[in-house]
Order: C-alpha cells, then sequence, then structure tokens
C-alpha cells in the first residue's frame, strides 16, 4: 500500500515537470542508443575479424600436441587415438548443432623455390573436400582453382608468392622441409591455382597441399598436426573447447594433446578484439559519466526546488527515508524508461543495417586492404545483436541511474521540516 | 567608458549556488577530459603506429633497383649485374639534411638448420655499425652480441630460436641458392638473439653481416638490394625521397627511392582517417554534454523568476537579463576549462612522458604489418585540442540561448503579484 503511494508520487512529480523530464530524458536516449549501436556495430566486425581469422587458421577451437604452436616441428604430429576421440566428440550431440566444419591438417614451415629464388613458405597440407567448406580460400581465387580430391603434387599458392617466386597457373616449383625422419626432403609441385586472401602476410606465404601428397612426400601417411573446428559463432566457443577437454582429459594429462581456443591460438587477433573494445567502453564510460552528472543536476535541482513539498509530505507523517524513496524512484524511474526507449531506438537504427550491412569503404580509398593483426578488414561490416550484450547495456543504464539518484535522494531525506515550512518566500 | 556590468553579475551568480555550479562544470569538464584524452592516445597509437612502421625494421625511405619490389629477386640489384658504387650512394644519402643514418642491406632467401630441426628463413645482409643507427630492431639485443664480420656468425630473432631449440653459441646451417645458380651453403654461429615482436618476422629472419652474406649467395661486395635511409622525423620522408631521387645516380639501370607512405599507402591513410573522426568525438561528447546544461540553465532560470522579474521591474533590459544568463554559462564554462585543464594537461603530459603498460589488458597488435605495443601512450595534438576548448565553450554558450530567451521574456508583474 505505502509503496504504492510512493511509486505513485514519484510519477506524478515527473509528469507536472514535462519539460524537464524530457530534456533529462533526451540526453539519456541519446546515449543509450550510442550505445546499444556502437557496441552491436563493434560486436559485428568483431564477429567477422575472429571468422575470417580463425577460417585461415585453425578454427575457434583446436586440438594439437602443446609443443605444436612453439616449435611448428613435423615431430609434433597428434597421436591417431586422439585424432579419432576428437572427431568422434565434434560428430556428439553435445558439440554438433554448433558445428559448421571441421578440418585435419599438417602444418609445417619449409622453403619454396623456384629459378627466381627460394622463400619461406608456410606449407598447410588438407583434405581439399573438408577445407574448401572449413576455410575461405577457395573462395578467394585468383586464377586457376582450388584443390581437388584426387589431385595429386598440386599446389594453391598465395598471389605474392607467385609473383616473387615468377610461377605461373601450371608452373613447377620445389619445396623443402624436414621429413618425419628428420631429413630435409624435397618435392616438385604444380601450382594449380592462386589466392588473394587480402593479408600480405599470407599470400607471401601460405600454401595449400593435399594431404596424401605431404603424406608420400614427408613420410608422414595421413598423419595430422591440428584437428580444428569452425563453429556457428564465437560465443560457443568455450562450451566447445570444455567439452573436448573432457573427452581429452587422459591424453591431455600425458602431454599429448593440447585443447587450443582462438584466443590462445591467435593472441594478436585477440588483442585486436580487446583494445578496439578497451576504446569503445572507454568513450561510452566518458559519455555516461557525463549523461550521469546531468542526471544528479536535475535531480537534486528539483529536490531544492521542490523543498516545501517534501517538507508538507513529512509533515503528513511520511518517513524521512519514504521521502527519499520517492526521489530514488523518480530518477531511477526517469533513467530507466528513457534508457530503455534509447536501446530501442539504437536497435531500431542497428536493424536497417542488418541485412547488407554499413559499407564503410566511402570513409578510406584502401580500407578494404587494411589488415589489423593478420587479419583483412573487411569493409561492410554487419551488426550482431546478442542478448547478453542487451542485458549488459540495459543494467549498465539502470546502475547509473540508481547511482546518480543517491545523493539528491539522500539530501531529500535530510530535510528539515520546520524550516521547510516556513513561509520565507 | 563604463564597462558593462552583466558578466560581473553573472559571475557572481555562479557563487550563490556553489552545488550547481560545481556539478555543471563537472559535466562539462569531463567532457573536455574524455576529448583531450581520447585523442591524445589516438596520437599516440598512429605514433607509435608509423614509428614501428618506419624504424623498427625498416627504415622511413627505402631506395632499390626499379625492378626489385614486388617480386624482391636476387637479381635485381642497385645497378643491376654490375652493380653500384654503394659507398659513394651513401656518401649522397648522408648528405641530404633531412637524413640523420643509412644502410645497405642484401636479402636471401634458405634453409637454417640446427641439426634436429629445419625451418625456411629469410637472410638479411646488414652493415651492423650503420643498421643499428638507423633502426632499433638489433640494439638492444635480447641476448649475446652483435655479428662480426668474418667470423661466420649470425643474430637470430627469439622465435626462430625457439622453433630450432638454439641459443647463443649455438651452430646453424643456412642454405641457399647462390645468384650463380650454385648451391650456398655454410655454418654459421649465434651470436645474439633480437626480438621484434612482429612474430613472423622474429620467425624467419636471420640477421648477418652484409659481406658474409654477398660471400654466400656469390653476390659482389658492390651489388646490394636495398639502402634504408632514416629521416629525423616520419613526415620528413616524403620531401627528402624527393630530393634523393634528383640526386642519387646509378649508370646502368634506373632506381626508386620510396618514402614509407608510398610503401604502406595503407597505414598512411588510416592514420589520416583517423585524425578525421576527432571531430566527431568532439561534438558527440559536447551534444550529449549539452543536454545537462541545458537543463540545468533552464531550471534556474524557472527557480530565480522573481529575481529576474525584480531586475525588469527595477528597469533593466531584457537584452541585460539576457545577457547575465549568457554571462554565467559562459563563466561556468570557462571555471570548468581552466578546471578540467589543470587536471587534465599534467596528466597527459605524465603519461607521454612515461606510459603505463596495458599489457594486462591486451598483447601486442599489427594493423597493416605495423606492431602496437599494449601501453597506454599519448601524443599531443595542439589544434583538436583547442578545437575541444572551443567546443567547451560553445557548449556552454548554445545551452544558455534558450533558457536566456526564456528569462528575458519573464512578465515582471505578474512574476512578482503571484506572491
Amino acid at each position: 500500500m505505502h509503496a504504492r503511494v510512493l511509486v505513485v508520487l514519484a510519477m506524478r512529480n515527473l509528469r507536472r515537470q514535462l519539460r524537464r523530464t524530457l530534456l533529462t530524458a533526451s540526453a539519456m536516449i541519446i546515449g543509450g542508443g550510442l550505445l546499444i549501436f556502437s557496441l552491436s556495430f563493434g560486436d559485428g566486425s568483431h564477429e567477422q575479424w575472429i571468422d575470417s581469422g580463425v577460417r585461415l587458421g585453425t578454427g575457434h577451437v583446436t586440438v594439437e600436441r602443446p609443443e605444436f604452436r612453439l616449435r611448428r616441428r613435423i615431430d609434433d604430429r597428434l597421436p591417431a587415438e586422439v585424432r579419432r576421440r576428437v572427431e568422434e566428440a565434434f560428430a556428439s550431440p553435445e558439440i554438433a548443432p554448433y558445428v559448421v566444419a571441421t578440418s585435419s591438417k599438417l602444418s609445417i614451415n619449409g622453403l619454396a623455390s623456384s629459378a627466381a629464388g627460394a622463400r619461406p613458405a608456410q606449407i598447410m597440407a588438407v583434405d581439399p573436400v573438408q577445407e574448401s567448406a572449413f576455410g575461405m580460400l577457395d573462395e578467394r581465387v585468383v586464377e586457376g582453382r582450388y584443390l581437388e580430391p584426387d589431385d595429386r603434387l598440386a599446389a594453391f599458392v598465395g598471389a605474392e608468392m607467385v609473383e616473387s617466386l615468377e610461377l605461373r597457373l601450371g608452373s613447377r616449383l620445389v619445396v623443402q622441409a624436414q621429413d618425419a625422419e628428420g631429413e630435409i626432403a624435397g618435392q616438385l609441385l604444380r601450382v594449380v591455382g592462386t589466392f588473394a586472401s587480402g593479408v600480405p602476410e599470407v599470400d607471401r606465404a601460405l600454401m595449400h597441399i593435399p594431404l596424401t601428397t605431404a603424406g608420400e612426400w614427408l613420410g608422414s601417411q595421413q598423419d595430422v598436426t591440428n584437428v580444428g573446428v569452425l563453429l556457428d559463432g564465437s560465443a560457443a566457443t568455450a562450451r566447445v573447447a570444455d567439452r573436448l577437454e573432457r573427452v581429452l582429459a587422459d591424453p591431455v594429462a600425458r602431454g599429448e594433446a593440447r585443447v587450443m581456443r582462438w584466443r590462445e591460438a591467435d593472441p594478436a587477433l585477440a588483442a585486436a578484439v580487446a583494445i578496439d573494445d578497451f576504446g569503445n567502453y572507454l568513450v561510452q564510460g566518458f559519455l555516461f559519466t557525463i549523461i550521469a552528472f546531468g542526471i544528479v543536476n536535475t535531480v537534486l535541482m528539483s529536490v531544492m526546488h521542490r523543498h516545501r513539498e517534501f517538507g508538507v509530505l513529512q509533515a503528513l507523517g511520511l518517513t524521512p527515508g519514504q521521502t527519499g524513496t520517492v526521489v530514488l524512484i523518480e530518477g531511477f524511474t526517469l533513467t530507466a524508461v528513457s534508457g530503455f526507449l534509447g536501446v530501442g531506438l539504437g536497435l531500431l537504427c542497428t536493424w536497417y543495417f542488418l541485412g547488407d550491412g554499413l559499407d564503410l569503404t566511402a570513409m578510406m580509398e584502401n580500407l578494404d586492404e587494411m589488415t589489423f593483426s593478420g587479419v583483412a578488414v573487411d569493409p561492410v561490416i554487419v551488426p550482431l545483436f546478442t542478448a547478453r550484450r542487451i542485458v549488459q547495456v540495459l543494467v549498465f543504464i539502470l546502475v547509473v541511474g540508481a547511482m546518480a539518484s543517491i545523493y539528491p535522494a539522500l539530501r531529500a531525506s535530510r530535510i528539515d521540516v520546520t524550516e521547510a515550512m516556513k513561509f520565507d518566500r | 567608458m563604463k564597462e558593462s556590468p552583466w558578466p560581473r553579475i553573472g559571475w557572481r551568480n555562479l557563487g550563490r549556488n556553489r552545488k550547481r555550479t560545481t556539478l555543471t562544470a563537472l559535466g562539462l569538464g569531463v567532457g573536455y577530459f574524455a576529448c583531450v584524452f581520447v585523442v591524445g592516445w589516438s596520437e599516440g597509437i598512429m605514433a607509435e603506429l608509423v614509428e614501428n612502421a618506419t624504424s623498427l625494421v625498416t627504415g622511413q625511405i627505402e631506395i632499390h633497383d626499379a625492378e626489385y619490389r614486388p617480386d624482391r629477386s636476387l637479381y635485381d640489384t642497385i645497378g643491376g649485374r654490375e652493380g653500384a658504387d654503394v659507398e659513394a650512394l651513401l656518401r649522397a644519402i648522408d648528405a641530404d639534411e633531412a637524413v640523420v643514418a643509412s644502410a645497405p642491406r642484401v636479402y636471401a632467401g634458405g634453409l637454417v638448420s640446427s641439426g634436429e630441426a629445419t625451418s625456411a628463413g629469410v637472410f638479411l645482409g646488414v652493415d651492423p655499425a650503420r643498421e643499428v643507427a638507423l633502426t632499433r630492431f638489433l640494439d638492444p639485443l635480447v641476448e649475446g652480441a652483435l655479428p662480426v664480420a668474418g667470423r661466420y656468425e649470425v643474430v637470430i630473432g627469439e622465435e626462430m630460436g625457439r622453433q630450432l631449440s638454439v641459443g647463443v653459441g649455438a651452430e646453424l646451417v643456412l642454405v641457399g641458392a647462390g645468384a650463380d645458380g650454385s648451391m650456398a651453403n655454410d655454418l654459421y654461429t649465434v651470436a645474439g638473439i633480437y626480438r621484434t615482436g612482429l612474430v613472423e618476422f622474429d620467425a624467419s629472419t636471420v640477421v648477418m653481416p652484409i659481406g658474409d652474406l654477398q660471400e654466400l649467395v656469390v653476390l659482389g661486395p658492390d651489388r646490394i638490394h636495398e639502402i634504408a635511409v632514416a629521416t629525423a622525423e616520419p613526415d620528413l620522408a616524403a620531401d627528402a625521397a624527393r630530393r634523393l631521387s634528383g640526386v642519387l645516380e646509378v649508370p646502368a639501370r634506373p632506381i626508386v627511392v620510396a618514402s614509407w607512405a608510398e610503401l604502406n599507402p595503407v597505414l598512411e591513410e588510416y592514420v589520416a582517417l583517423a585524425q578525421s573522426f576527432y571531430w566527431i568525438i568532439i561534438v558527440i561528447v559536447f551534444a550529449v554534454a549539452a543536454f545537462g546544461i541545458a537543463n540545468t540553465m533552464l531550471m534556474a532560470t524557472f527557480e530565480r523568476r522573481r529575481e529576474f522579474a525584480v531586475m525588469l521591474a527595477l528597469g533593466s533590459t531584457p537584452r541585460a537579463v539576457m545577457g547575465i544568463v549568457v554571462s554565467e554559462a559562459l563563466a561556468i564554462g570557462a571555471v570548468s576549462l581552466a578546471g578540467s585543464a589543470a587536471v587534465t594537461f599534467p596528466l597527459m603530459a605524465w603519461l607521454y612522458s612515461a606510459p603505463p603498460s596495458l599489457e594486462w589488458l591486451y598483447g601486442n597488435v599489427t594493423l597493416q604489418g605495423a606492431l602496437l605495443t599494449p601501453t597506454l601512450r599519448v601524443g599531443y595534438n595542439v589544434p583538436a585540442w583547442t578545437w575541444a576548448s572551443v567546443g567547451l565553450l560553445v557548449t556552454a554558450l548554445f545551452s544558455a540561448l534558450y533558457p536566456a530567451a526564456r528569462a528575458a521574456r519573464i512578465p515582471p508583474a505578474d512574476t512578482l503579484s503571484g506572491l
């Protein structure tokens, strides 16, 4: 009963000072809108970076030997038992719904040479069918085609390496690397296709060859160094990785395998996401501090203004606590309603870009050539909404509103009734 | 001539309600701090990116044979097969006023083997004494010393050392293809370990004295692939490159003198783009701040209806009332500007001279191949900061206009009779 009266009082006060309410609300609405807008575009572009990063690399989650990341040697191949267990786990009902594609590959460093010279090469031996579903290089063909299942001695090579070794489609090149026996082994390959990923470091060094060719060349048969999985979104990473860790508890304990999340496998990419988020949080933090000052000021002034009103209320029997509660409800309702409106507005504005994304090419001529921590930046950003993000924003707005109303509410509760009721005006 | 009294009255009114003044000024001040800090941080990032793109492992200007880029063929040395008088070229480059250092380089590709492990590498031949004046990555080394010419010594990246499981004193076999078509290989000792933070570079580049590499790949001493040049400031590179391409002459074949902006146009564009965003930040921050101030000023005006009515009744013109309200707003602006500048600039100076580490937050990132380390480094951008100050005062002024107009239109008789 009492609570209801307090709420009614607070609501009426807001309505009586409509202009003030609206002005304070507009700052909050703009702030809430900006917050949702920039966070969904931030999250959207991060998801794009992560997606292109993990598809060029080893997936959202990858299983490999613990030493592999450090030394990248052919000795660090996954035991067949581990590989079988991982593949079973991918097909299990706990993980399967999140899986878009999987890829098992042998990844080593070698030297590629032609008559024109020699270049370090990152050689990925893949199953052509699996990899064309997993990676994106098959969509980035410049000339020729991607690897096919019965290809032998074929190489799908980065455009810059092709240029620097003066190769053409159909030309031959020699790759050299350490084989399973520890000897240096050479292999003649033929260029069947070239790609441009948009990342110069990748186009300069990466080549895909069939896993069968690598097995014969290096004496490693069908062995691989990584088994990776591409998920339907980075959000599922932790769940899938935890599950894999449980399935692989024994080999992990024996030091035969390690489950790597994309953040560990590609720390530079994780850092790129972190620095971008940090900048965004910083600016939003400043904006909401300014908005909070505006709210404190408005609510506080309205408390001062209504000195007599609160005096009368307390004289009629409201306790100081109840008087403060009225103010608290007022400030809280003002921020909550306007904040939620702002979030709605932000969602609406962002919604417009959901289909085609926001094309930033107009801002910078060569934006599509830019790379950030080894990932090509897509100039078309498609925003991403997640329930978690929206809840975070709403909670944040409520906390700001509550904090901004505390001091004015305290002031209102500390009114000296007799002083306030004096006819001194 | 009698001075207008309104600014003085406006100023005095600030003291009449200190709490309100403080809160309004704080809102503006935080906005100002936000603008200065965000612009400064972004400037710091841009400065570090450009510095690392131009002085970590490359110079601000690179000179090549016209055919060398992008293929980077072993044979496309400056001056072609005949080579060039390297000493004379370096003398001519060093004579330029903007140049602080220059160094010749030779590149080759090959395999690096430690016995148990083999990795592919890029061999970089440098003049160690000239190189440390030009770039930062060899000075200081993580471990060991610079290689000495003629002693078959090399310096390798930390990442390569880890991949090959070798340290200082270990022996490496370098295998490559000679310019005469022969198979080139020799045994070298690791004299030192460097670290740039660029993982790919650290995993693949073997640095050795230029003469030793020329001997390995059978190139004459006057055949080099590149001269890297450092200017005092990255901004000077474009002009210096233009001057050098006029001065330098190689008889046999054309050469190209390119500044970092030509070598990495995307990075240069990105820096320009980031800088063009500063005004958007300033506008957004102060637009949000404006609502708070407009609101406060408006409420203050209602609260002081009687005060203004008395002034009007005593003969003040509506214009004078407006003048007071606007002066008050400007005074709040001035106070908050002075206050926040007093906090902001010492902080910026501190961040500038001793940037704190942000390693707890994120690791190294690369943007367009340029390294960015996790430090909260700031740069100075006086024009943008000046605009932020102007933005603060303009916001204060604009937010006061409507409340001032309202105050001027108060009906004195009605208001005073409403006792």
